[in-house]
């Protein structure tokens, strides 16, 4: 076997997996979009665009788009600050900065339904150790999802506490590429640290921040357990976005078609995000 | 280019060899995975059953009935356990997939009505004949019966006999009474009650009870949707008034409570009253075997004192129409008569039977918790057989079993109803419109 063939063989079977186990199943989806189906079993009826139709004049849908854009955007704001202030702390020398580089990457190391387990039991209203810490220190209680603001405060802390380590990582490795001969010179010039940071630090960063940012936001718009763990989309619907709208649609409300048509729409909306942000936000530049 | 010769060193394995030899290994493993079913095919007969009790005593004792039935029949009966939310789309996936279980658990008469629909389910009419049972509780369709259930799951109302006494109170009857005990309780670092609000399926299961004490119907005799109506539309307002005061008895949380922090504040001491089924008395037995004396039981209750009712839930098996259907409505058979009462020992309170032949059988009242809490049993005993106690659900509501009740209990319209009055302060009239038109909507 000559090597061109060994390279399009490999290129075969990645191609081939890649069919099989992402565009197959998403072909799949999209096409059941267009029938109505109460289950996978029985037959399916075809009815063309009535999924879209509907889907788009449900106000749920547009305030599931909402709601996405709503945690999409303040969970990435808080992680990537955070994100930044932690990577710079870390960047530093000091004792057992190595140990605190190593703890600072826990939360992201916890599956996802033993933070949201812990958390709920933390805050739970009445046996709660968080609960009975603001009750010893004489505060009125905390009402973590009792109203729609709430709930979303919640759910973007969550969020917030278990992906800033991640972001954290990605601008420590960051960080230790940008050279220290730029940060010499430019306190040889008399810089402050703020204009150090907003004219080397940063426009070093941009190019993984565009990458963070971009991720972020892929993640955070799709983002599924955390928020079905924590408040399974309520209270009346106020941190329901559209990946559990298209769930509990396709699996609680007996249409699949409508579930798929929801989760078609949102594929669609996100990659006309993503193109605008490359257009905004071109690598090359950098 | 690096030429393949150069990746090999001497004496060692080339490039070529192990992708050649990775490549068998692949193709042999896919070909033994893919045979596999084949020649299971040829050897003993093998069934498949999705339980979605997931209590280390209720799958032990499934696999100790299904090794039994294995020694004396021959035939080899896997038990999968999952999650009772995940059983419907495992069921489907399972058909869609062309190796569908034999037999399954549900807990969702939506579900039973739709697979027989499609024709997937085998009539156990046969087996179910043989008994007398609770009312509304095997779902008939064209008379004929097609699951056989094992448990009644009914929420009435706990409230604790010692605080009751300590405070001169009695078992409330109304929802002022209701209202005022629960006040009463609030204080000493403990709440008056907790009823979930959350959408979710413990809100669906423990908080409408007081809605049907009161009267309320979802539906018409012909499928409208009748909560709105002149003669509903009071009704409900009165129960989410009530609700909302109830609420502030309550601690901060019930708008995400499910199933655990209902169990673990009741338990724990924290709550006065809470409602659930006989899983209490269990976690009480487990967990605060002080309290387990302390417990007293009661039916929801309407405003005026004159009508009670508890909130209806079940759990049963079906038999799927696969090519193992005989051999599995054979296990069914024996194992309904005799398994039946050790399944329903694992969880002894919980697992209330809707066989009304179980309650006096000698076997079954047996067991140490339910001779110890009997006063309790008969009382549970008299929820299914008083027939002034109104015994209704939202799945269930409606002139006949049927999907569409199934729609509302899935889109969660009770629990937003009470969302919409208590965390959203909207008028009752408003949120009852505003359910009444999500109800038109989903069953559509």
């Amino acid at each position: 076997m000559s090597s061109k063939a060994t390279i399009y063989g490999f290129l075969f079977v990645g191609l081939a997996v890649t069919l099989a186990l992402i565009v197959a199943p998403a072909v799949y989806a999209v096409s059941l979009s267009f029938y109505q189906m109460d289950s996978f079993v029985g037959a399916p009826k075809w009815v063309g665009f009535a999924n879209y139709v509907a889907v788009l004049q449900a106000p749920e849908f547009w305030r599931a788009l909402l709601n996405g854009a709503i945690y999409a955007l303040g969970s990435i704001v808080f992680q990537v600050i955070l994100g930044i202030g932690f990577a710079l702390v870390l960047n530093e020398a000091f004792p057992g900065r190595n140990l605190v580089r190593g703890l600072s990457i826990l939360p992201y190391l916890l599956p996802t339904v033993v933070v949201i387990l812990t958390f709920k039991w933390m805050v739970d209203g009445g046996i709660g150790i968080v609960t009975k810490a603001v009750e010893a220190m004489g505060l009125p209680p905390i009402n973590w999802f009792e109203s729609p603001g709430a709930a979303m405060a919640s759910t973007i802390l969550v969020s917030v506490w278990m992906w800033t380590p991640f972001v954290t990582t990605c601008f420590l490795a960051a960080l230790q590429t940008v050279p220290q001969s730029l940060y010499e010179a430019a306190r040889v010039d008399g810089t402050t640290a703020v204009q150090r940071f907003f004219h080397i630090t940063l426009p070093m960063l941009k190019p993984i921040l565009t990458v963070v940012v971009l991720l972020r936001a892929i993640w955070m718009f799709n983002k599924f357990d955390v928020i079905w763990l924590l408040t399974r989309g309520g209270p009346v619907g106020a941190t329901e976005n559209l990946a559990i709208l298209s769930y509990r649609h396709a699996f609680n409300l007996f249409d699949i078609g409508g579930g798929a048509a929801i989760a078609t729409i949102s594929f669609a909306l996100l990659s006309v995000a993503v193109l605008i942000y490359f257009w905004v936000f071109p690598l090359e530049d950098d | 280019m690096t030429n393949d010769k150069t990746m090999t060193k001497p004496g060692g394995v080339s490039r070529r060899t192990l992708i050649k030899s990775a490549g068998a290994l692949g193709t042999a493993l896919a070909a033994g995975t893919l045979g596999a079913p084949a020649v299971w095919g040829q050897g003993k007969k093998t069934i498949r059953f999705l339980n979605t009790e997931t209590s280390i005593d209720s799958i032990r004792a499934l696999k100790v009935a299904c090794a039994e039935y294995e020694k004396q029949f021959g035939t080899q009966v896997i038990v999968d356990s999952v999650p009772l939310d995940d059983a419907f789309t495992k069921v489907t996936t399972s058909l869609r997939g062309g190796q569908p279980y034999d037999i399954a658990t549900f807990a969702f008469v939506g579900h039973v009505l739709l697979l027989q629909a499609e024709g997937q389910l085998m009539p156990l009419t046969e087996l179910t004949s043989k008994h007398k049972w609770g009312p509304k509780i095997l779902f008939p369709v064209k008379d004929e019966v097609y699951w056989y259930p094992y448990d009644y799951n009914l929420a009435w109302i706990y409230y604790r006999k010692d605080l009751y006494e300590k405070h001169g109170l009695s078992a409330p009857k109304s929802y002022a009474e209701m209202l005022k005990n629960s006040q009463t309780l609030t204080g000493d670092g403990r709440f008056g009650s907790l009823f979930p609000i959350g959408s979710n399926g413990a809100t669906n299961w423990l908080a409408p009870g007081f809605m049907w004490a009161e009267g309320v119907k979802l539906f018409d005799d012909k499928w409208n949707v009748a909560l709105d109506n002149a003669e509903m539309a009071p009704r409900v307002t009165r129960y989410l008034d009530f609700f909302a005061e109830l609420y502030k008895t309550m601690p901060s949380g019930a708008s995400q409570a499910s199933f655990g922090e209902v169990l673990s504040n009741f338990s724990s001491d924290k709550v006065g009253h809470a409602a659930y089924a006989g899983r209490i008395i269990e976690a009480l037995e487990r967990n605060a075997p002080k309290l387990s004396t302390q417990y007293g039981i009661t039916p929801y209750m309407d405003s005026t004192g004159k009508a009670k009712a508890v909130n209806h839930g079940y759990d049963g098996w079906v038999v799927l129409k696969t090519p193992n259907s005989d051999e599995s409505m054979k296990f069914m058979a024996w194992f309904t008569e005799n398994q039946y009462i050790n399944f329903l020992h694992t969880a002894p309170l919980h697992f209330q039977p809707p066989r009304l032949d179980v309650y006096d059988d000698p076997r079954w009242r047996a067991h140490p918790l339910i001779e110890k809490h009997k006063d309790a049993v008969e009382t549970m005993r008299g929820f299914i057989t008083d027939k002034s106690i109104i015994l209704t659900s939202i799945d269930t509501e409606g002139p006949a079993p049927d999907l569409r009740p199934g729609k509302v209990f899935e889109g969660f319209v009770i629990p937003e109803m009470l969302q919409n009055k208590i965390l959203k302060n909207m008028s009752s009239a408003e949120c009852i419109k505003t359910a009444a038109d999500k109800m038109r909507k989903l069953i559509a």
